[in-house]
Formats: structure tokens, sequence, C-alpha cells
């Protein structure tokens, strides 16, 4: 029992995890209509971004560098969408045009990635803390945060979904482009925000990534995109919500997995939930009309 | 001889697999529109599973770990792969096929390729984990009793025959009436369900088919280079592929061979010749893929037929060849219909016959 509880603690963490992602990605999703492949590396992009800030060029503390990497993210992100993709999706009324695009983003950035900072493995420069007994959770202040981070994050995407003109709009565009644009809504500087805003997410979630797996290599945010795959179609593509729902089943499942099978083939569990998902109700707890 | 001889056979060798490896995807995404980003893992499928089966049981000493250790003769190995392979699609498209958006399928796919790549990596006992399998026997090098390198230059030439062979069957695919439906759900899956057909069942001959061309073509890498293991199919080997159908011409089999030629020979091949850059070992070949990606994307961009576009197949040519003994003004029906819809009866008369 208390190996479970462990367990249930780690969960949180890594469900903090793969929630910041899993909402980058579904925002982008719903205003966009298509998945972005290269999401992984954008991630990857944010950890080293974060590393060069608090262990490479400059020595700032983590969190801060942190925030600097996911903005830095968002500007590349919007920058991306700017004379890339969005482009291609304008131009392109079949859907696979701009996926591809996205795949071959996956790879530029791969290899650029692996260019600059190289294969090896890389650290980030955080004190080692004694884990702290609270309840019957054993954690670090680190994953602590990170659980922080997670819970704060989703608060401030729900108030800017419900309570802000642009979230509003961004709910409308994500239901209805056109409808959205004939009402008046700036459909492009929405999608732009939108970008900025899931360049953040994901540079946040790869430098929480890389603190609670306490490695980073180039490719570490592509294996992971499976994880982020999986919360995403078991909640249901493209609703936010539905992502967040998702993100607590799979980080508990894979946690959980750990206590009875071995870590090594944790995240592989989250696998066999998209299975079943798939199987019983292919378009996801919260599905959306159209989106699946 | 040479060594740029054997350079040359072992590029000869690579273009061949390649094709091969090409035209499979090429049903699938080209002609079917399944964009499969697990292409790679069936093709990884077909080398384990030809591997595994003409190496015989691992030996005690060798540190080794497989299942299935059989020792098949030459062609059954190679054929165990392609079959391996097709089991995979099958899986594959009974949890995924139905009712599924393309490019929510495409995220499901590329998750089994990366769950397949961790699972595989991990699990020493089915292929021996991230070392993978180093030591498959030449095919027919005995029999033959060639050495090293005699092997080299017939293996090669023998996958040449091989790819030849395939491409029969490929364009006898292409051009038939499976071929004509499954372009027509390509460009619009709801019209041919309408007309009758059964878009599952079209589009899973087309998983089968073009896996088992992934499992020949694995299983031919395995026996040309005797190894293979965990790095050899990673995602981005998937997107070389993809470049490649993408360049060379999406939906015809002919492009297919001139991408084979341009990406993975090209431009895999050729930055191992550019010299390093002082201080900074392995730059080149890290960037050759910011290089193919770049490259596909201003193809996409510039020419998004690629090289060869696929043949435009007139459907009232076609129609005008078929209704030779139809009356005349049956003809001038059809041509009406053309005139006034010519997308629906381009579909029309690409599918039904």
């Amino acid at each position: 029992m208390h190996q479970f509880w462990l367990a249930v603690g780690f969960g949180l963490v890594t469900a903090s995890v793969i929630a910041v992602a899993a909402v980058g990605l579904s925002l982008q999703f719903g205003i966009t209509n298509y998945i972005n492949f290269a999401y992984g590396d954008f991630m990857a992009l944010g950890a080293y971004f974060a590393w060069e800030l608090n262990a490479g060029f400059l020595h700032w503390n983590i969190w801060v560098a942190m925030v600097a990497g996911a903005l830095l993210v968002g500007v590349f992100a919007v920058l991306v969408n700017q004379f890339v993709l969005g482009p291609f999706a304008r131009r392109f009324e079949k859907i696979f045009y701009v996926l591809i695009v996205t795949f071959a983003l996956s790879l530029i950035i791969l290899s650029l990635v692996t260019s600059i900072w190289g294969a090896d493995v890389r650290r980030f420069n955080m004190p080692s803390e004694n884990p702290l007994h609270i309840g019957p959770f054993l954690l670090s202040v680190d994953q602590l945060i990170v659980i922080g981070i997670g819970l704060v994050l989703m608060v401030v995407v729900h108030l800017l979904l419900t309570m802000t003109r642009l979230g509003k709009s961004m709910r409308a565009m994500s239901d209805s482009t056109t409808l959205a644009m004939t009402s008046g809504i700036d459909t492009r500087m929405v999608t732009t925000v939108t970008w900025f805003l899931t360049g953040i997410l994901s540079g946040l979630a790869g430098v929480v990534l890389g603190i609670t797996a306490a490695s980073i290599v180039p490719s570490f945010g592509e294996t992971f995109l499976f994880v982020i795959f999986a919360a995403v179609i078991v909640g249901g593509v493209g609703s936010v919500y539905g992502a967040i729902l998702g993100a607590v089943i799979i980080g508990m499942v894979t946690e959980i997995s750990a206590v009875f099978i071995n870590p090594a083939y944790k995240l592989d569990t989250s696998f066999v939930v998209l299975i079943l998902v798939l199987l019983f109700r292919p378009s996801g707890i919260f599905a959306r009309v159209g989106k699946a | 001889m040479a060594p740029i001889l054997y350079y040359g056979f072992t590029l000869l060798f690579f273009f061949a697999a390649y094709c091969v490896l090409g035209w499979g995807l090429n049903l699938q995404f080209g002609e079917s529109g399944i964009l499969n980003f697990a292409y790679i893992a069936f093709v990884a499928i077909g080398a384990y599973i030809a591997g595994v089966t003409s190496s015989g049981p691992p030996l005690p000493g060798s540190g080794q770990s497989y299942v299935l250790g059989a020792t098949l003769p030459f062609p059954l190995g190679l054929l165990a792969g392609g079959v391996a392979s097709c089991l995979l699609a099958v899986l594959v498209a009974f949890i995924a096929f139905r009712r599924l958006r393309s490019d929510y399928l495409a995220m499901v796919l590329i998750s089994i390729s990366l769950v397949m790549y961790d699972f595989i990596n991990n699990y020493v006992p089915l292929f021996d984990g991230a070392d993978g399998l180093n030591s498959v026997p030449m095919p027919l090098a005995s029999t033959l009793g060639l050495n090293a390198n005699s092997f080299l230059i017939f293996f090669a030439v023998l996958t040449v025959v091989i790819g030849a062979f395939m491409w029969l069957i490929m364009s006898r695919i292409t051009r038939s009436p499976l071929g004509r439906t499954l372009r027509a759900i390509r460009d619009d899956p709801d019209v041919v369900s309408a007309l009758g057909k059964n878009v599952f069942r079209y589009q899973l001959t087309a998983m089968l088919i073009g896996a088992f061309y992934a499992g020949i073509g694995g299983g031919l890498i395995v026996e040309f280079s005797s190894s293979f293991n965990t790095s050899a199919w990673t995602v981005p080997e998937t997107f070389i592929i993809f470049a490649a159908l993408i360049i060379g011409g999406l939906g015809n089999n002919v492009g297919v061979m001139v991408g084979a030629f341009v990406v993975p020979v090209l431009f895999t091949q050729l930055p191992k010749f550019i010299p390093d850059i002082p201080g900074h070992p392995g730059l080149i070949l890290n960037l050759e893929g910011a290089v193919i990606g770049v490259l596909l994307i201003l193809t996409m961009w510039f020419r998004p037929q690629g090289i060869i576009p696929e043949r435009v197949r007139r459907p009232d040519r076609f129609l005008a060849r078929r209704t030779v003994a139809a009356p005349a003004d049956a003809i001038d029906a059809d041509q009406v219909d053309a005139t006034a819809s010519p997308e629906a009866a381009a579909v029309d008369a690409e599918t039904v016959r």
C-alpha cells in the first residue's frame, strides 16, 4: 500500500508534465485543425534553451531560465507559423500537406538541436534536495513545484478560455473558423496568439520533463510524444479539458503500473490505455463533433 | 577490384531496396491516402523476422538472445519477414482504422512506431534489445561459395532482380481496378462508400500489400548488412521514405524510383564524402536531416507534384474505350456528365466497372 501511494505521488508529477504538454497541443489543434508532429521537438528546443540559460552560457536560476526558454519557443512557434505552416495551411486544402510539413519541421529541429548541442546527455544545474514526506507521498521540492506549475497553468488556461475576449474567440474558432470570421473575429491574429501560447506551453513542458527525467537528449521530446498523444486521444482530440483529464489518467496509469511491472516499460502502458480507448470509444472521453 | 566498385554495388543495393520500400509506402500513402507514419516499424518487423528465422537459435556463448531462431533457406526467411509485417498491418488496421480521421490515424500510427521502438529496445529476450541482430548469415553464400566481397555484388544484383519483379507486381496493382478504387478513396472516401464500396476493406488491402513490401525491403536490408538494431529504425527513417515519395512524385511508381535515388542514395550517402569542418566532427552528418527537411518543404511549396507528377488518368478517354459497343447517345450522356461535374465523373469512371 505504501508503494502504491508513493506511485500516486509520482503520478501527480507525471500528470502535470503531460497536462502542460497536452493542453498546448490541444489548444493549437483546436484552432488550426491539424496536428503538429514537431511538438516533441518544440519541447526539446525549450529544454535546450533553458539549459543554455541555466547551465551553459549563463547561470540563471532554473525557474527563471524555464520561463525565458519557454518564451523563446513561443516566439519560434509564431515565426514557424508565420513563414511555414500558415502559408501551407492556407494554400493546400488537403490536410496531409501541412502534416508532412510539421513532420519535416520535426526532423529539421531535431537535426539542428543535435548539431548545436550534441547528442550527449545534459542536466539542469539544480541543487539536489532530500525528498519531503507529505502525507503518504514522498516528493522533492522540485517535483512539488512541477505539480504547482501544472495546476496553475490549468487554472490560467481555464480562465483564459472562459473569461477573456481572446479565449472566447479561440473557442469560437475551434467550433467553426468560418463562422468566427463572419462575426468579426480577427482569425489570423487569434491563430498567431495561439501559436505563441502553444510554443510557451511546449517549452514549459520540455523543461519540466527535463527536470523530472533528470536528463535531456535531443530526441527526448519526440520519444515522449506518444504519451502526449495518448493523453490527447483518450481525452478527445481538440478538447482542452479532455486533454487535462487524459493527462491525469495517463500519468496515474504509467506511474502506478511501475509498481507492478518493470519500470522500463511504464510509459508503454499509456499505449495500452490508448488501444482500449480506441477499441471502445474511438473519439475519446470528451468527444467533439467533426474533430475525430 | 577497386573499393569504389564495391561502394557502387552497395549504393545499387540501397537504391533497389529503397525502391521496394518506396513502392510499398506509395501504395499506402500515394495511392490510398493513408498517412502511415509507422512505416519504418513495418520495415523493422520484416527485418527482425527475416533475421531471426535465418540465423538459427542464438549461440550459448554469444550473449545474444532472441525468439524464433530458425535456419530457413534463403527466400523463405525473407517471405516470413513480409508475412510478419502483414500480420502487424492487420493488427494495426483493426485497432485504428475504423472511424478515424486521417490525421488522428497518423497520431496513432506514429505512437505505434514509438512504442514498438521503446519496447523492442528495452525487452532484450525478443530481438536482443538495443544490440539487435548482428550475425545474420549471408544467404546462399555457402551454397555458391561466395566470400564477403563477391557476396556483396551477388546480393546487390539479386536485390535488383527481386526489385524488378516487385515493380512488375506493383505496376499491375496500381493499374488494376483495385488501384483505381484506392485512388478514388484517397480523393474522397465518402463518395466511394456512397457507391457501395467497403472503404475499410480496400484500405486494409492497401495496408497489407504495402506492409508486405516494407517487410521484404527490411528483410533484404538485414540479409545484405547481416546486422540490424534499433538505431536503424527511428522515426526520422520513416521521414526519409516519405521525403523520397514526395520529392520523386506521389502516386506514381517511376517517381518513387527517382525519389529513392535522390533522397536515400544521394542525400544520405553523398554527405559522407564531404570532409568534416575542423573542430566540429559529425556536424555535416547531423545537418543532413535539416537539409532533407528543407528540401522537402521547398519541393512541396514550389513543385507539390514532385519531380515526376502522377499521370492524369482521363475519365472520358477511359469511358470511350470501355463502351465501344454502347449506343452513341450513352457516350454523349457520359460526356455531358463529365463537363457538368468533372470530379464526380472522375470518381465514377475510376471506380465503376
